[in-house]
């Protein structure tokens, strides 16, 4: 299968990669890229590390990229699923908690400035489903709703489906227009009107794009503020990981150890997301 | 003169080999690894409107669909523009303004595709936005943004060539057209345009390639929204609003997903095989016409 593919690839590619042997390749997640390449430009310049990262495909590129031996980190943002797991029989996926993080339910400013300042389970379901069309019928302007869903396979997406469905499988098939990355998530939202998305809620900047609370069943509206986030009354938060092939070794371990020591945790605290230490 | 087998021909012999060898490694690799969505799907593969990779539908028709309007429409805008400036720089211009206004428009064409793509995001997704108020667009990623966005990328290659094309019609034939009393419109429209056709309409054929396998200016303003089949083909509609093309579907992080899955690869196999049989089909057409259009002048 996609064996030969890659096979061919390794065949034209060995001549100059053998070059750069002990390259430590890292790929996936843009959320735990954030800290993650700040990280990486610290080993690089402090223990000469050479380290290529990326963000291809993000969670779910990092962990077939892991899958397939391309990278030896993983960045993501979602966990391992069984599926994912059974598609790799030889690799052993560790997950290496860094971090953790919220998804925000983000809208343009004319939304936010027309009072939609909260939404339910029940109202996020509808519009994914397509029953709620016009933010008029949750109590917003009369404007139609540009719903920019992540694609399928980014840790975003999962954790947002998760929290309607209770898990991705039972999420209904639907088509939207489909963003990739944070930024470009940002960017789409920001200069759309009536638009709505996921994303990761430390990139949600207030300014340009607004994060929706959640309001629950007993009508309390919980913000994704990291006291929400860090005593789980916020529905949408999601741990973040580096992935690993076993334990990690050598130049891997090094990075992880990074990570988890204080001035890694800094770097994860410092792009808006909670520390290991912060978490009940 | 005897021919010798000299060095330099045995090694553009083996390396000429080698190219058309990997054309055609690719192409088998392609057709095995999309058997079992063909198996899984039949025809359908190609006919059905339906793309959900969690329940194992594939239909290509609305990414097939896509390419064809978002490309067609690119042609359509850069083909006027393209010959145009082409005319008026073989016919009017000197020769070294000529060269000058040539070499600038092939700069156009070493912009690599990204940063049109960041252009597109920053200006045309807003202008295309306004611009369409009238037809209350959902955003400004839509077919039709793609297509503007894929016209400046094709127009050097269309420019370009439709002035090789022009400049090809001898400068003897230019001369009788005058001296039988002809002005410089009437020799335009009479002598180099129909001598030059085609190549020009090879010219054009080129540009079409390029615009069906550009994929990362494309992927970042058409909104990549799966199954838009249109309920009317004949209208303005699919071009105002998200779709999706072959290109931004192999772009998308569902090939990483795809991995493991023998049917969910197959399709996306599938589709760089429709892909590559559609270009192939074109630049085909444009090398035979190029071809002809050379030997009828030599003849």
């Amino acid at each position: 299968m996609k064996v030969h593919l890659f096979a061919l690839l390794a065949l034209i590619g060995t001549p100059l990669l053998s070059v750069q042997a002990d390259t430590l390749k890292i790929n996936g997640s843009t959320t735990v890229n954030l800290p993650a390449a700040e990280a990486s430009e610290i080993l690089r310049s402090e223990k000469k590390m050479d380290i290529q990262i990326d963000t291809q495909g993000g969670s779910a590129g990092g962990i077939s990229m892991l899958g397939e031996g391309l990278v030896q980190i993983g960045m993501i943002s979602k966990h391992v699923s069984d599926e994912e797991r059974a598609k790799f029989p030889k690799v052993t996926f560790k997950e290496i908690q860094v971090g953790e993080d919220a998804v925000a339910l983000i809208v343009s400013a004319d939304v936010w400035e027309g009072g939609v300042k909260s939404i339910t389970k029940q109202q996020a379901a509808d519009i994914y489903e397509g029953k709620i069309k016009n933010w008029k019928q949750i109590g917003g302007p009369d404007k139609r709703i540009a719903f920019f869903n992540k694609e399928p396979g980014r840790g975003t997406w999962e954790v947002f489906v998760h929290w309607v469905y209770g898990s991705p499988k039972k999420a209904p098939q639907v088509s939207f227009p489909e963003v990739g990355g944070n930024e470009e998530t940002r960017n789409k939202v920001a200069s759309t009107k009536g638009a709505l998305s996921q994303l990761s809620s430390s990139w949600a900047d207030g300014k340009t794009v607004f994060a929706l609370s959640i309001k629950t069943e007993d009508g309390k509206e919980i913000s994704p503020a990291n006291e929400n986030i860090a005593n789980r009354s916020y529905p949408l938060s999601r741990p973040l990981f580096l992935l690993t092939n076993g334990e990690p070794t050598g130049d891997t371990k090094t990075f992880v150890d990074f990570m988890l020591s204080d001035r890694g945790q800094d770097l994860v605290k410092k792009h808006g997301y909670l520390k290991l230490s912060e978490l009940k | 003169m005897v021919s010798r087998w000299s060095f330099t021909k045995i090694s553009t012999f083996f390396f000429s080999l080698v190219a058309a060898g990997i054309m055609v490694a690719m192409l088998v690799l392609l057709i095995v690894q999309s058997i079992p969505v063909w198996k899984h799907e039949g025809w359908s593969f190609l006919t059905g409107t339906k793309w959900f990779m969690r329940t194992h539908e594939f239909g290509a028709a609305p990414m097939i669909l896509g390419t064809v309007l978002v490309s067609f429409t690119a042609l359509l805008l850069a083909g006027p523009v393209g010959i145009g400036a082409a005319v008026f720089a073989s016919e009017f211009l000197p020769a070294r303004l000529r060269l000058a206004v040539k070499i600038i428009i092939e700069l156009l064409a070493g912009v690599p595709a990204v940063v049109y793509g960041l252009l597109g995001v920053l200006f045309l997704r807003n202008w295309i936005y306004d611009l369409l108020t009238p037809f209350d667009p959902l955003s400004g990623d839509t077919l039709l943004t793609g297509a503007v966005l894929l016209a400046v990328m094709i127009l050097p290659t269309v420019m370009t060539l439709a002035d090789d094309a022009l400049r090809s019609v001898p400068a003897a034939q230019r001369t009788a057209a005058r001296g039988l009393g002809l002005n410089s419109t009437e020799v335009v429209l009479h002598v180099s345009l129909p001598q030059s056709a085609r190549g020009l309409l090879a010219a054009l054929l080129l540009g079409l390639g390029r615009a069906l396998g550009e994929a990362i200016a494309v992927f970042l303003v058409v909104g990549r929204q799966d199954n838009q089949w249109p309920e009317k083909l004949l209208s303005i509609n699919p071009l105002i609003e998200s779709g999706q093309t072959i290109t931004t579907k192999l772009a998308s992080s569902e090939t990483n997903i795809a991995y493991g899955d023998p049917i969910h690869w197959g399709a996306i196999c599938g589709l760089a095989l429709i892909l590559m049989l559609m270009v192939a089909g074109i630049t085909l057409a444009s090398a035979s016409l190029q071809f002809f259009s050379r030997s009828r002048h030599a003849s």
